[in-house]
């Protein structure tokens, strides 16, 4: 008899060969997978925020109306921003709207200098002598490619290059720090670049050791019947072309 | 057609790549290999830190933030900080910012039986389920945890379970964890917890997002960064219990050699066209 982990296991595998079938070209296959994921998410995720909903302000307010009363606020604020679906009351979404980005800037801006510009700043000043090479190494990268990325993005005002005589200092310098800046950012860029595929094979390994592995020769029915199914797809729709 | 072209065009079918890395990824999974594993200094560091500074009864904040979809890369780092914790004898609540949260943490639960073997729910660990608001929830919850939900994930008023008489606000924690699938997540806290309260930080983040919360970690506003399944695979290897991240890097590594491949290989066709372009024209 089949259990529900072998089934589990059937549509699993089906759905993986069916999303990255993808890579080799779009696919009807490919569509149904994507629009049941999107269609799963979208469900689980209007099903959670209710449950959050219910938690956090319906249930205090049923249970304890004279402490949580000034949650009726909030929960109005909510509501009107269903008022866009209506062509005569629309205009009223914006207070829902405007409390929330207001709140939420607020928030960020109580504290966004202090943690994304100033502690930052300091975090870049850093002793250029030091008793140990390779942090005196780090240190005067990390000034040099800060001061260099800074200056590529200068887009305002800049030494230039005479039409005609010998460069002038400033030009030199800014130059110097101009290309610092950008083989600094083409090193970032290539950390970035091996960091994500170490995420999108990451992505892949889970999928098999976590869901497929368990029932490993369900999934390999699967994912083979699945990967016919596309061949054959693709197949039929080229001869009808 | 020269060579070089000829090469370059079986190259470039991104068909062959793709088989080659689906390959690349299988077959050491079903036939490992047994790469060695290298504990690199970040890693022993956050190690370190717990080890040296948690006491017995110590409380973390664990924000438990990704998608099923990322569970590979930060479950098996969860895992092994969880079993750090509790074998340290600290307490653990769990939250989530992000609606997939009370999924992720159920599937983790049950991924790790020995972990929370012996831990009894509401007194060791609290799960307070998903918090819906971004930065907004993540201000309120630093201020007040009691005044942000009433309930936890399970529908248990917050005041009926012993944990929870114990901690409140982000003062109360000796550390937070951030185990992130997304970038704002990170600035929520370090702007909501750490900038007003000082409370230590500790980020598990996907390796793609690694270098955007990198300044955090430099600038001392974390105490350190456990990166995607390697930072992982460290880590597992340095609490002793191998997990998902250990299974994996064999088919990291392989996959990772395949790319680099790619890349010299692309770069020498490229540059052997530049050069034979420039001596008489491509053929």
């Amino acid at each position: 008899m089949i259990s529900w982990e072998v089934l589990g296991a059937w549509l699993g595998a089906a759905l993986v060969v069916w999303i990255y079938s993808f890579v080799y070209r779009d696919n009807v296959f490919y569509k149904f997978a994507e629009h049941l994921f999107v269609g799963v998410a979208a469900g689980y995720s209007i099903s959670l925020a209710l449950d959050s909903l219910n938690r956090v302000a319906i249930k205090p307010l049923s249970t304890n109306p004279a402490v949580s009363w000034h949650y009726v606020i909030a929960i109005i604020l909510g509501l009107l921003m269903f008022m866009k679906y209506s062509k005569k009351y629309y205009w009223l979404a914006r207070y829902g709207v405007g409390v929330n980005i207001a709140v939420g800037t607020a928030l960020a801006l109580r504290t966004t200098p202090m943690a994304n510009i100033v502690r930052q700043i300091t975090a870049t000043i850093l002793p250029l002598w030091t008793p140990d090479p390779v942090t005196t190494l780090n240190n005067w990268l990390l000034v040099l490619i800060t001061l260099g990325g800074l200056t590529y993005f200068l887009f305002t005002i800049f030494p230039k290059k005479p039409e005609a005589g010998k460069p002038s200092l400033p030009y030199y310098v800014y130059r110097v720090l101009y290309t610092i800046g950008i083989y600094g950012m083409m090193v970032g860029f290539g950390a970035l670049f091996a960091n994500t595929i170490m995420t999108r094979v990451g992505f892949l390994i889970s999928i098999y050791l976590q869901y497929l592995q368990p029932n490993a020769w369900a999934s390999i029915t699967a994912a083979l019947l699945a990967a016919i199914a596309i061949i054959a797809g693709i197949v039929m729709g080229r001869s009808r072309k | 057609m020269s060579f070089l072209s000829k090469v370059e065009k079986v190259l470039s079918a991104r068909e062959l790549l793709y088989t080659l890395l689906l390959v690349a990824v299988i077959a050491p999974i079903l036939s490992p290999i047994g790469l060695p594993i290298g504990i690199s200094s970040r890693t022993r560091d956050v190690y370190n830190y717990i080890e040296n500074n948690l006491k017995p009864g110590c409380h973390v904040y664990v924000e438990v933030y990704y998608e099923v979809a990322a569970r590979g890369e930060l479950e098996p780092a969860l895992m092994a900080l969880t079993k750090q914790f509790f074998d340290k004898g600290c307490k653990i609540v769990y939250g989530s910012l992000i609606s997939t949260g009370p999924i992720v943490f159920s599937l983790m639960l049950a991924g790790a039986p020995d972990i929370f073997a012996g831990k009894e729910y509401g007194k060791d660990y609290v799960f307070l389920g998903y918090i819906s608001g971004g930065e907004s929830a993540a201000a309120s919850l630093a201020k007040s945890i009691k005044g942000t939900v009433k309930v936890d994930n399970y529908g248990n008023p917050l005041e009926t379970l012993p944990l929870m008489k114990e901690v409140d606000s982000a003062t109360d924690f000796d550390l937070v964890v951030i185990v992130s699938s997304g970038t704002d997540t990170f600035n929520y806290y370090v702007r909501q917890w750490y900038t007003p309260y000082h409370t230590p930080l500790l980020f598990a983040a996907l390796s793609v997002i690694a270098p955007s919360i990198e300044p955090f970690v430099g600038a001392k506003q974390a105490i350190g960064m456990i990166v995607g399944q390697r930072g992982a695979a460290e880590y597992e290897l340095l609490v002793g219990r191998k997990g998902l991240g250990i299974a994996s890097m064999d088919a990291q590594s392989i996959s990772h050699l395949l790319i680099i491949v790619f890349i010299v290989l692309g770069n020498v066709v490229y540059w052997g066209m530049r050069v034979t372009s420039r001596g008489g024209g491509r053929k």
